[in-house]
């Protein structure tokens, strides 16, 4: 069983022979961009440039996926929004939106949404990067890529503060307002399965319940991720949320994703105690503090842990952080490599 | 004096209950009453910002009802704080410059922090968000400042910080750092030599 049915099959229910170790998130690392001396601010605008970096990660520690793209700007640049690769700057920075498209409370409903959102921006090229991986790697490790959910979203293309105090003050306002943004990003998720991804992440990052209360969650993220999700029944989904999500796991699960990734802040335990252990769960390896500064055996030491953990996949907590070192992410693979069928709960039990 | 009493209840309550009206037309009775601005700040407003992080602590409340209870405390601030005597030393307890790093848009938090400053007293430089390193250095020289501040939200940026800290503390080792955001822990503040770390905006105030 190669990389990629190991993650197909995993995510469709069927029989696999360990977890795999891999993500849904960005995955390029400084040295895979220094192997073909690109400047990561570059990437981003470069299908070859993207498609390169995604499967060197495969190629020097063994990740069992490739994703694109790495930054969070592309359906906001596809709907309107203008983007800052940060290329004037030397240390590594994740491009950011500098102009919004929605200025203010009265403009949420009005704001124009292009019909061919997902034909725009750098959504083609993301596409091209996806084909270019099919037929790189694509025939040993899966190809996955994400979307952002609609509140995410949303905090891109307004002011968060208003965002935030609206979804509070005026739930049906922005209900409405994610309404028109879930439309967006189905298109453009299905533009991306189109083009050979073989899984999507929605990632609604922007929604934990650090800031939301699950109340809020319910009434105004949830509604819009299970849209998309229905829309995407033909193509493997996992739903990621940042942050604590314990106090809402039995809402993500409602949200029926093929599987759910949390990260360290998650208490697992609680978790499967919540939402059983059918549910396939990924996480949780710290993205930073383990994977970035800590040292190889603390790697090997959270990978157990994850197992232990009942997560059925080992998924970095976050992107991974370009500087991680490729001895921690090897010793992450390895790790899964070697204890993954052993340590298995779901097998365990 | 049961009138004063009511007033700062009713300020209070205003922040608690996210309502401008209220505390709008409280702070007005306020003056109008000759209650002490800085009475009515503190007993009044402060109050129920006081209130309002207790909720928060106790996850009764989160991040958009404290933004609704700024907003309302903000209404009353503006009101009163032109009727604050001046202090001996120039009326601030001390200048403050606060960020979010460069590569990082979201000001929630650093604005939530930027309010206990405000109502403890301190002059607050606000650089906004998505600010260079340079900028920060920049504005400690110009202002002087005691104290800087550094938000961020996202892991992908919060590494930006040691460099900035690095450059702060060499042009001037007597300036105090303190950093805050969702990624950022005890353990990593103290590792870049920052001088504080904040969990919340409670504890920045009380720094």
């Amino acid at each position: 069983m190669n990389a990629k049915e190991r993650v197909i099959n995993q995510l469709l229910g069927k029989e696999v022979d360990r977890p795999a170790c891999y993500s849904g998130m960005g995955n390029v690392t400084t040295a895979g961009l220094e192997q073909f001396g690109y400047k990561f601010a570059r990437v981003h605008g470069d299908a070859k440039m993207m498609a390169d970096t995604a499967a060197s990660s495969h190629k020097l520690f063994g990740f069992e996926c490739a994703i694109v793209p790495y930054d969070l700007c592309l359906e906001a640049e596809a709907i309107g929004c203008v983007m800052n690769p940060y290329e004037q700057v030397d240390q590594l920075l994740y491009p950011t939106i500098k102009e919004k498209v929605c200025h203010s409370e009265d403009e949420m409903e009005t704001f124009p949404i292009p019909d061919d959102v997902a034909s725009r921006g750098r959504v083609p090229l993301v596409c091209e990067a996806i084909r270019l991986l099919q037929a790189d790697i694509g025939s040993e490790v899966a190809i996955g890529t994400y979307v952002l959910g609609p509140f995410t979203l949303a905090g891109q293309l307004m002011d968060l503060n208003d965002l935030f105090k609206l979804s509070f003050k005026s739930p049906a306002k922005v209900n409405a307002m994610l309404d028109r943004l879930s439309e967006a990003t189905i298109k453009i998720a299905r533009a991306l399965r189109d083009a050979g991804a073989d899984y999507i992440c929605i990632r609604e990052m922007g929604a934990t319940t650090d800031v939301l209360s699950p109340k809020v969650f319910q009434k105004v993220i949830f509604p819009h991720l299970k849209k998309v999700r229905d829309a995407l029944a033909d193509v493997p989904t996992i739903l990621h949320i940042c942050g604590g999500t314990n106090k809402i796991m039995n809402i993500l699960k409602d949200v029926g994703c093929n599987a759910i990734s949390v990260e360290t802040k998650n208490d697992l335990a609680k978790s499967r105690e919540d939402i059983g252990y059918e549910p396939l769960l990924f996480g949780n390896v710290d993205a930073y503090n383990i994977l970035v500064t800590a040292a190889p055996e603390d790697v090997e030491k959270a990978v157990l842990a994850a197992l232990e953990g009942s997560c059925d996949s080992i998924w970095p907590s976050c992107d991974i952080w370009p500087t991680a070192p490729i001895e921690n992410l090897k010793a992450m693979t390895e790790t899964v490599k070697k204890y993954g069928a052993e340590k298995w709960v779901r097998k365990n039990r | 004096m049961s009138n004063e009493k009511e007033i700062l209840q009713k300020l209070r309550d205003g922040v608690v209950e996210y309502d401008n009206d209220m505390v709008i037309e409280a702070s007005n009775e306020a003056l109008a009453q000759g209650i002490d601005a800085e009475k009515a700040i503190f007993d009044g407003l402060v109050a129920g910002i006081e209130e309002i992080g207790r909720l928060y602590e106790l996850e009764e409340i989160f991040v958009p009802e404290m933004l609704l209870a700024a907003d309302a405390m903000y209404a009353g601030l503006n009101i009163l704080k032109p009727h604050m005597e001046k202090k001996g030393d120039g009326g601030t307890k001390g200048h403050v410059i606060m960020g979010v790093v460069q590569g990082d848009v979201h000001d929630i938090g650093k604005n939530i922090v930027k309010m206990m400053f405000d109502v403890a007293g301190f002059e607050v430089h606000d650089l906004g968000r998505d600010v260079p390193l340079e900028d920060f250095i920049e504005e400690q020289l110009n202002t002087n400042s005691d104290l800087v501040c550094l938000s961020a939200m996202m892991t992908t940026t919060m590494v930006g910080m040691p460099e900035i800290i690095r450059k702060l503390k060499e042009k001037n080792p007597k300036v105090k750092i303190m950093i805050g955001g969702a990624p950022v822990n005890e353990n990593l503040a103290s590792q870049w030599g920052a001088d504080g770390y904040a969990k919340d905006a409670n504890n920045a105030g009380c720094y």
